[in-house]
């Protein structure tokens, strides 16, 4: 008997060169084919190299990379509000740089990580430096470098992170309400559990506004998650800290009932999540119960239709790349107009979540039948995904 | 939050232990006492817990963002005692509208700032201002804590300038190190837990759901209880 294992159609090694060579073809295109490149950050194993990611997260970013801007001279720091904060936390910052990096080395990338943030917040007068920016900065800086990261960051800023770095954190406050609505559709068990714990929600304020750098210390998977998270909707993060939380049912549930035990046990991320699985999974959550789905929720408790409009602008939306408590706050309005709910319903097909999904490059937990219906999906999903992620 | 915030791996694993090992949940419930500790960033609050907490100084803390947590339990005359400190972040963003929920139910405050840091002393009025403000009952015992008190030569903040500050206050003044040893963190947080140990009983009591709990609890299980 012969079991040689052999490099099968589909083997890993396989799908990963296929999926360079499809990469590879999007970025060949003029103009890139963002949507494909899109697909490969969320699926399986994201943009699989560094190398990779310096062509890709600009495109993601949209961002234009033909002129990069010059280093800061010095003035930058000179009577500078935001420099002292800045320092001390990028002093602090030790554990987000290789263990084995030389001294200079590190040394060198921590002012160059101070050049950035500064720089950025000075073209950017409106925006705020808070405790974790640094987290999400340095990671940028590690993968692509300082004059690109300074770009990156600063489009990313404007976009994805705006809302955190508003004068106040309300806007953070209000993003992280949407945490426990997500659980409750997913396992209202666990939800009763923690709203009896009167836990609250900041344990995963630092996952939101790091995108999990803070707290994840093996950086292969904290920049696993930025692909996933650059090419998403700017609510991603949050579904994806209910996914953990999902994802550790049991350990929460034994715990003792109250804020601190709860607390305590969800603030500790365990270091070997399936993090593959988990991304998935909180890509099948948004697409069944999108913010607007969950904003109806909040606001008029239990509306069960779900309309092909609905979670269309979501993606719509999220192609815009909008200020994430925008998105919800704008979702709400339109929800609480009833002229508009029925419309939706009377006029729009409800979309397909496997459709959606395919569009996403995800399969969450799906018979062959269903892979078979995904597969037929995507022969006209190219032109679905014009519309989505134009 | 806080699994990133100090130091090495061993030193996490060995809070955790710490915590398994001499608290145990079962029915004899510890008394616990919530701490809050609160000053600029930077100052040293993530060393001094974990210096309390651990017998550790964690050679490198990251920025605390949010609200961390941790304890230890202690006997006080025989009675077994969980202590939890709740670590804050300095920056003053995520105190305007993340830290309130944290401040429910404390039995006592710590405020720390560094002594070879002048601003980080004149910030306190504005600590404890705050702290005025989320705290329901004004009989919530108080301390404060200069840190950093092995760096001598770069003293910034005079002992009996902070000493005057806290007698204005009403407040117990120590100056330590989270960094050396024999600076007696321990003590200070001991003598915190004394004092909170002889306090009246109001302030001591569990958080309501507990008590509803355990009330519960025994209902169904043991029918005549304690
Ligand atoms: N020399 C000295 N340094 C300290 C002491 N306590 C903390 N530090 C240092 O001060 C910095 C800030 O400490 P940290 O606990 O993170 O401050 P936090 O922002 O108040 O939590 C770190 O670099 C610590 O190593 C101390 O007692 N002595
Ligand atoms: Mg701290």
């Amino acid at each position: 008997m012969s079991l040689r294992t052999e490099p099968g159609r589909h083997g890993s090694e396989f799908r990963r060169r296929r999926k360079l060579c499809d990469i590879q073809r999007a970025l060949a295109k003029d103009p890139p084919d963002v949507a494909t490149l899109r697909r490969m950050a969320i699926s399986e194993g994201g943009l699989l190299t560094d190398e990779i990611r310096c062509l890709v997260w600009p495109r993601l970013l949209n961002v234009s990379t033909e002129e990069l801007p010059p280093p800061p001279g010095p003035e930058l720091r000179v009577n500078n509000k935001d420099y002292e904060q800045v320092l001390l936390d990028v002093r602090r910052s030790l554990r987000r740089f290789p263990p084995g990096m030389p001294l200079k080395e590190r040394e060198d990338l921590q002012e160059q990580l101070i050049d950035i943030i500064l720089q950025v917040l000075a073209r950017n007068p409106q925006l705020h430096y808070y405790q974790g920016y640094h987290d999400i900065v340095v990671t940028f800086l590690l993968v692509v470098g300082g004059p690109l990261a300074t770009l990156l960051v600063d489009k990313l800023s404007t976009h994805h992170l705006r809302d955190f770095m508003d004068p106040s954190m309300d806007n953070t406050k209000h993003i992280l309400n949407y945490l426990m609505p997500i659980i409750e559709l997913v396992n209202p068990g666990l939800h009763d559990f923690m709203v009896r714990a009167e836990v609250g929600t900041i344990f995963a304020l630092s996952w939101l506004i790091t995108w999990f750098g803070h707290v994840l210390s093996d950086f292969r998977h904290v920049v696993r998650l930025y692909d996933f998270f650059l090419a998403c909707h700017p609510l991603m993060p949050i579904y994806f800290a209910a996914v953990i939380v999902l994802h550790r049912e049991s350990e929460v549930m034994e715990c003792e009932c109250d804020m601190a035990s709860v607390h305590h046990l969800l603030s500790q991320i365990p270091q070997d999540l399936p993090y593959e699985t988990l991304i998935s999974k909180a890509g099948d959550l948004f697409v069944q119960f999108p913010p607007s789905e969950l904003s109806r929720e909040a606001a008029l408790q239990h509306q069960a239709e779900r309309t092909a409009v609905s979670t269309f602008k979501d993606f719509e939306l999220a192609s815009t790349q909008q200020r994430p408590d925008m998105v919800l706050r704008r979702r709400f309005r339109d929800s609480v107009r009833p002229e508009n709910r029925n419309k939706a319903v009377l006029t729009k097909p409800r979309t397909n979540r496997l459709v959606k999904l395919a569009v996403m490059g995800l399969t969450v937990a799906l018979g062959a039948a269903a892979l078979a219906v995904v597969k037929s999906a995507l022969e006209w999903a190219p032109k679905f995904e014009l519309q989505i992620f134009p | 939050m806080s699994s990133a915030t100090g130091g090495d791996r061993g030193l996490e694993s060995s809070l955790e232990a710490s915590i398994n090992s001499t608290c145990s949940y079962g029915s004899t419930r510890a008394r616990i006492f919530k701490i809050i500790v609160i000053g600029d960033s930077n100052v040293g609050k993530t060393c001094l817990t974990y210096r309390f907490c651990t017998s550790y100084f964690p050679e490198r803390t990251e920025a605390t963002i949010g609200v961390d947590f941790r304890e230890r339990c202690v006997e006080i005359d025989g009675e077994r005692i969980k202590i939890q400190l709740w670590d804050t972040a300095g920056q003053e963003r995520f105190r305007k509208s993340m830290v309130q929920h944290y401040y429910r139910n404390v039995h006592a405050v710590v405020f720390v700032y560094d002594i070879t840091n002048m601003a980080s002393f004149q910030s306190l009025p504005a600590w404890i201002e705050e702290c005025k403000r989320h705290l329901l009952t004004n009989d919530v015992p108080r301390i404060l804590v200069g840190n950093k008190c092995d760096l001598k030569d770069s003293i910034q903040v005079p002992t009996d300038l902070a000493q005057k500050f806290a007698d204005l206050h009403s407040m117990p003044m120590f100056e330590t190190s989270a960094k050396n040893t024999n600076d007696h963190v321990e003590a200070i947080f001991m003598t915190l837990a004394h004092k909170l140990k002889s306090h009246k009983p109001l302030v001591l009591s569990q958080p309501p759901e507990n008590t509803v709990e355990l009330n519960s609890g025994a209902k169904t299980s043991f029918p005549c209880g304690c």
